[in-house]
């Protein structure tokens, strides 16, 4: 079943024909099969190494995330709100570009495994889990925002509808409560999805491993035997979650956007912001997937197997047409809001491009657009990892600059211009910024070396189904249907 | 009639063998629900030539949605009734707000439920001849069957000749 070239009928392969081979299996992870016990022991290796080098950044992430988001955070909730540099014209800034940011980043496990597995992309295989891995870390991130941007944390539960001798009766259907029932909702649907493909994987470490492992394995392997009756209700399961959460996933990033398109600010009130923002969580959260992919190769063991150039190049791909569709959202969004011809309108639009804050929409432009536009057309380019990680790092960079073009740069300045002004985001704020990304990288790092990153029974399974077929003078890979 | 538990492995290139296995089992009278297939990859029943296997996910997901629903109707509909709080102009219960709410939670119920379905159906007893062997999760096929002890060495005999793997009865485990 394993693929296998096979030589011309009545004839034997000429070198030219091996060579050619030899070609695609270098090129493609499919049709380069190992038999299951070295990959199984590849995975097991890179899963429990660990150097000293990945100590130091675990320690001097910890170290980070106490001091720059913990320690920032709970300096602001001593002190008060007025730490930060939100206030009167502008107030959401930092704390509500990067949650948006992380919302975005999250797409990526979504799209990645849920999309691609819908429509059978089969160069998906490999990294689906790490990118699964990131929505979760990135929702985690995200999902923290919302309480350091309450401000008085410690009474968030005011927002939970229940009879309260207060006098209140939060209206659970505003706004702000979408956010916490989409993000509750994708949260614990992206980790389910991110666990049930996994049980077979962590079966397989059960069955390698001793001691601690071996018992926290055998816990979450749930008695995985194998069986027919198991694979076919995982196979049912994993099917309706990857069918469910991708209306799940856009109305998360929809909601995000209905925070600000509800609203009667000017350059907010748009009815394209749902699908403009779902395009810029995918654009981003593939690039940062590109990313992880890249460190995950360059840092671990064995990585290089099951990570390919043709993994970069397939996502380049993906990332040059996701650049080329949130230009036209952006493109769309615009000229219908400079052609209504609305005085306040047009001014955040002339204060976007000449005012002082221009260079972040210029950022925005040239990394969302030029960038991607100007090399990812380039296979060689799409083929250079080291390339593909600058790049994708640029575009979350544009991302992120689009975030703040849409939120602060935006609030300063409305329709009253007495009420004009300038944020200025406060060293607390840049901190706790910081530190979610500290937790972020953090958490993968730590998962990194308790969770298979590779699915190997479903790179099984692919290269199980992938053949080199003979056709005319030539072979060329074909997919067989196992299911 | 006195039965052993007996496992066969084959490697995981040797998926003909192992069907042809079956349908020797089946020629010894050995029937299906007395022959389990476990394998550290999916292969789906008509490629061994089983019958289907059932499960109940589904249904317990459609019937978490309707459980997600039904809340979600009565947090946008009987609560704002019981506790009522009337802003001037606006209606009680507005209906496009409460469709976000009603989206999230029957998504809400129907994904967990999911999962339910999964943790509460792995857990369940199930039929068939039971065992393990570690060599599953390095990608072999393994068929598990209640051999009859009076045919059990000529069914060993033909099974070895298709290139099966008899496993040691003491190997047999429990995950």
């Amino acid at each position: 079943m394993a693929a296998d070239v096979k030589p011309f009928i009545g004839s034997k392969a000429s070198p030219h024909q091996e060579s050619e081979a030899e070609e695609l299996r270098k090129e493609h992870l499919m049709l380069d099969p190992m038999p299951r016990d070295e990959m199984n022991q590849m995975v097991m290796e890179a899963m429990t190494t660990t150097t000293r080098k990945w100590w130091a950044w675990v320690i001097g992430l910890g170290l980070a995330v106490a001091v720059l988001l913990f320690g920032a955070w709970g300096y602001m909730i001593a002190t008060g709100m007025g730490v930060a540099g939100i206030r009167r014209p502008v107030f959401w800034g930092i704390f509500i570009v990067t949650f948006v940011f992380w919302i975005g980043i999250s797409h990526a496990g979504t799209f990645v495994s849920a999309i691609l597995r819908v429509f059978k992309a089969e160069f998906r295989r490999p990294f689906t889990r790490a990118a699964e891995l990131m929505t979760t870390f990135g929702l985690a991130a995200g999902a923290l925002y919302p309480l350091i941007h309450l401000g008085r944390v410690w009474v968030f539960y005011w927002m939970v509808p229940y009879p309260n001798a207060r006098w209140l009766w939060p209206n659970f259907r505003s706004a702000l409560v979408w956010d916490f029932l989409a993000i509750t909702t994708y949260l614990l649907s992206s980790t389910i999805y991110l666990f049930l493909p996994l049980i077979p994987d962590m079966a397989m470490a059960r069955d390698r491993s001793s001691g601690w492992r071996h018992f926290i394995y055998k816990l979450l392997a749930l008695g995985w035997r194998g069986t027919e009756a198991e694979w076919f209700r995982l196979r049912k399961a994993i099917s309706i979650f990857a069918y469910a959460i991708i209306p799940v996933m856009f109305s998360v990033h929809t909601i995000v956007s209905w925070d600000f398109a509800v609203s009667t600010v000017s350059g907010w009130q748009s009815s394209i912001f749902g699908p403009y923002f779902i395009i810029g969580a995918i654009l981003s959260g593939v690039s940062a997937v590109v990313t992880i992919l890249y460190i995950l190769r360059s840092t671990m063991k064995n990585m290089d197997y099951f990570i390919r150039k043709e993994h970069f190049d397939a996502l380049g791909k993906l990332i040059l047409v996701f650049s080329m569709a949130w230009a036209y959202f952006f493109f769309n969004e615009y000229i219908l809001s400079w052609y209504g011809g609305d005085a306040a309108v047009k001014q955040v639009l002339t204060l976007h491009a000449t005012g002082p804050s221009a260079w972040v929409w210029y950022t925005m432009l040239i990394c969302n657009v030029a960038i991607p536009w100007l090399f990812l057309w380039n296979k060689k380019v799409r083929r250079t990892p080291w390339l593909m990680f600058i790049i994708t790092l640029l575009v979350n960079v544009g991302m992120y600059a689009e975030r703040y073009t849409i939120i602060p740069l935006t609030l300063g300045h409305q329709r009253n211009p007495f009420d004009w002004g300038i944020y200025n985001p406060t060293i607390i704020e840049v901190s706790i910024a910081l530190g979610t990304l500290c937790l972020f990288i953090f958490l993968y790092l730590i998962a990194s070396r308790f969770i298979p990153l590779v699915p190997v029974w479903e790179v099984q399974e692919g290269q199980m189904s992938h053949t080199l077929r003979k056709v005319g003078k030539t072979e060329i890979p074909s997919v067989t249907e196992l299911e | 009639m006195e039965t052993n538990v007996r496992m066969i492995l084959f490697k995981e290139d040797q998926i003909d063998q192992a069907s042809d296995a079956i349908e020797t089992l089946h020629h010894h009278g050995i029937s299906d629900k007395d022959i389990s297939v476990i394998s550290g990859v999916p292969f789906s029943e008509k490629i061994l030539g089983r019958p289907m296997s059932w499960t109940r996910v589904p249904q317990i997901a459609v019937a978490g949605a309707l459980f997600g629903f039904i809340i979600a109707m009565l947090l946008n509909f009987l609560v704002p009734n019981l506790y009522k709080l009337s802003v001037g102009g606006m209606p009680l219960t507005p209906i496009p707000t409460s469709i976000v709410v009603t989206f999230e939670l029957t998504m809400l119920g129907l994904l967990i439920s999911t999962f339910l379905g999964v943790f509460i159906e792995m857990l369940s007893p199930s039929f068939g001849p039971k065992g393990y062997h570690p060599k599953i999760s390095d990608g072999y096929i393994g068929i598990l069957f209640n051999c009859p002890t009076h045919a059990d060495e000529d069914t060993c005999f033909e099974l070895q000749d298709l290139g099966a793997e008899i496993v040691d009865l003491a190997e047999v485990k429990q995950p």
